[in-house]
């Protein structure tokens, strides 16, 4: 009966702890893929540490709690758990199994009290796990080192959920493609706040070596070529896959604003009329009269013109210009008839 | 920067794009006048600035008459269909020559089964 008590205690908190750094090392295993995620992850947990253990620790106590009452599956590998969990599950890294499995092979084998033995042996399996990781992120990251630089300001919580929430709306991308001008100036303001909280300086200070030197692209200055027949045969594909129909009156008008049949509101007079040309172009056209003789009927002619095309809103400069260079180009195939005359 | 290019195109194809939801696309004219109208309609807009051009010429105190004459005879020149009299403004949906209303572009019978049926903004059956 104790065996099977002892027996149904480890399976117990095999099942809590297999739950609950589950939990914990997914974090964590999220906060070792970018340095920068680990940089917001320390920092971050500068303030919540405390607050994460204690929530940890209710945590396994109410899953041990529900677990007891549950199945008593578990892994069926003999004593695979000591009983000092406590620390270990706080770390939160689930061991090799193999290494657990030669670990109580090893305790068994040896003549000593058997669990205590295991219990040691699979601790410093542990704390071996946790230094090699420390390593690969490339130095142990002396926390030390890093808060003595740092002046931390103090903060409130509404502060903080805006800067988590600011954290989250940064890591957000639709379609993968950042939508840049709309959120410039919130991720811009984000940036300053929680860069306003931790004061240090950028090159003072010995280096900590938590960012690995990230190797520039070596096509830097590769010209763009215009994208191939291919690529947009791909690109119209992919839109026409991914286009909706739409879901209400809103998207469709949307959609009907974005071809081009409804206008943009509010109206906008001047939409396609891009005249950059100031009014004294416009009226004072004097000086396209060069060509014409100075006096004759063709100049008073050609005056009048000039007099009808000042008034005129509708042409730009460019068709008015056009206009009296035509008629230039007329007279001057017809010169030797109006010598004539 | 082909992946840059590829985004590029990939938005500008989302924005230019029609939705796949179908619209009704009319590729046929109604009848063969219509279609001879609407050449007209662009050889007009094409001659349109050199019909102006000679006509000021023409209509003209000033320049002297030989001048004149000359452009008369250039802008007989022209092909017929650059004329903007020869266009009909006929109904666009039956190509009915006469009863055209010029606001709604409609032959009066058309302009009625669409008014009845409240189709037409604005419009209600008069009464007084």
């Amino acid at each position: 009966s104790t065996s099977s008590m002892l027996s149904t205690d480890k399976d117990k908190s095999a099942a809590s702890k297999d739950s609950t750094p589950e939990g914990a090392s997914k974090k964590q295993e999220d906060g070792a893929e970018t340095p920068k995620q680990q940089l917001l992850d320390i920092i971050g947990n500068m303030k919540v540490e405390v607050s994460y253990r204690k929530k940890l620790q209710q945590l396994k106590a109410s899953e041990s709690k529900k677990q007891a009452l549950n199945k008593l599956e578990g892994p069926d590998s003999e004593g695979s758990v000591p009983e000092g969990t406590t620390e270990d599950t706080q770390r939160g890294k689930p061991l090799n199994p193999e290494l657990v499995k030669a670990a109580s092979a090893v305790a068994s084998s040896l003549p000593h009290d058997k669990k205590q033995t295991e219990s040691e042996l699979l601790a410093q399996l542990r704390r071996h796990e946790e230094t090699t990781d420390k390593q690969k992120k490339g130095g142990t990251i002396n926390i030390r080192n890093v808060i003595s630089e740092m002046t931390v300001k103090r903060q409130t919580p509404a502060q903080r959920s805006a800067r988590l929430s600011g954290r989250i709306s940064l890591q957000l991308d639709e379609d993968g493609l950042r939508i840049r001008p709309e959120r410039s100036s919130a991720q811009s303001l984000d940036s300053r706040r929680y860069f306003c909280c931790v004061r240090f300086h950028l090159k003072v200070g010995k280096r900590l070596n938590i960012f690995t030197k990230a190797t520039e692209p070596e096509h830097t200055l590769k010209t763009v070529s215009s994208p191939t027949i291919w690529d947009l045969e791909f690109a119209k594909e992919v839109a026409a896959v991914t286009a909706q129909p739409p879901r209400n009156g809103f998207e469709e008008m949307i959609q009907w604003t974005k071809e081009g049949i409804l206008w943009e509101f509010p109206i906008d007079n001047e939409v396609g009329m891009e005249d950059d040309a100031e009014f004294h172009e416009h009226i004072f056209l004097d000086k396209h009269l060069k060509g014409f003789p100075k006096e004759g009927p063709i100049r008073h002619f050609m005056e009048l013109v000039i007099c009808g095309l000042s008034k005129n809103p509708y042409l730009s400069v460019k068709q008015k210009v056009e206009h009296i260079e035509w008629f230039q180009k007329y007279f001057e195939e017809k010169k030797e008839l109006l010598q004539e005359i | 920067m082909a992946a840059a290019a590829l985004c590029w195109a990939l938005r500008a194809a989302r924005q230019v794009l029609p939705s796949p939801c179908p619209r009704q696309v009319r590729s046929y004219y109604v009848d063969w006048r219509m279609l001879r109208d609407v050449k007209r309609r662009k050889m007009a807009h094409e001659y349109a600035d050199e019909r102006l051009r000679i006509n000021a010429i023409r209509k003209n105190s000033i320049l002297p008459r030989e001048l004149q004459e000359v452009a008369d005879k250039e802008i007989a020149a022209l092909p017929r269909d650059s004329c903007p009299v020869r266009i009909r403004n006929r109904c666009v949906l039956t190509s009915r020559p006469r009863g055209v209303k010029r606001r709604w572009r409609l032959s009066r019978i058309v302009f009625r089964h669409f008014a009845d049926h409240a189709q037409m903004s604005g419009v209600q059956r008069a009464m007084w």
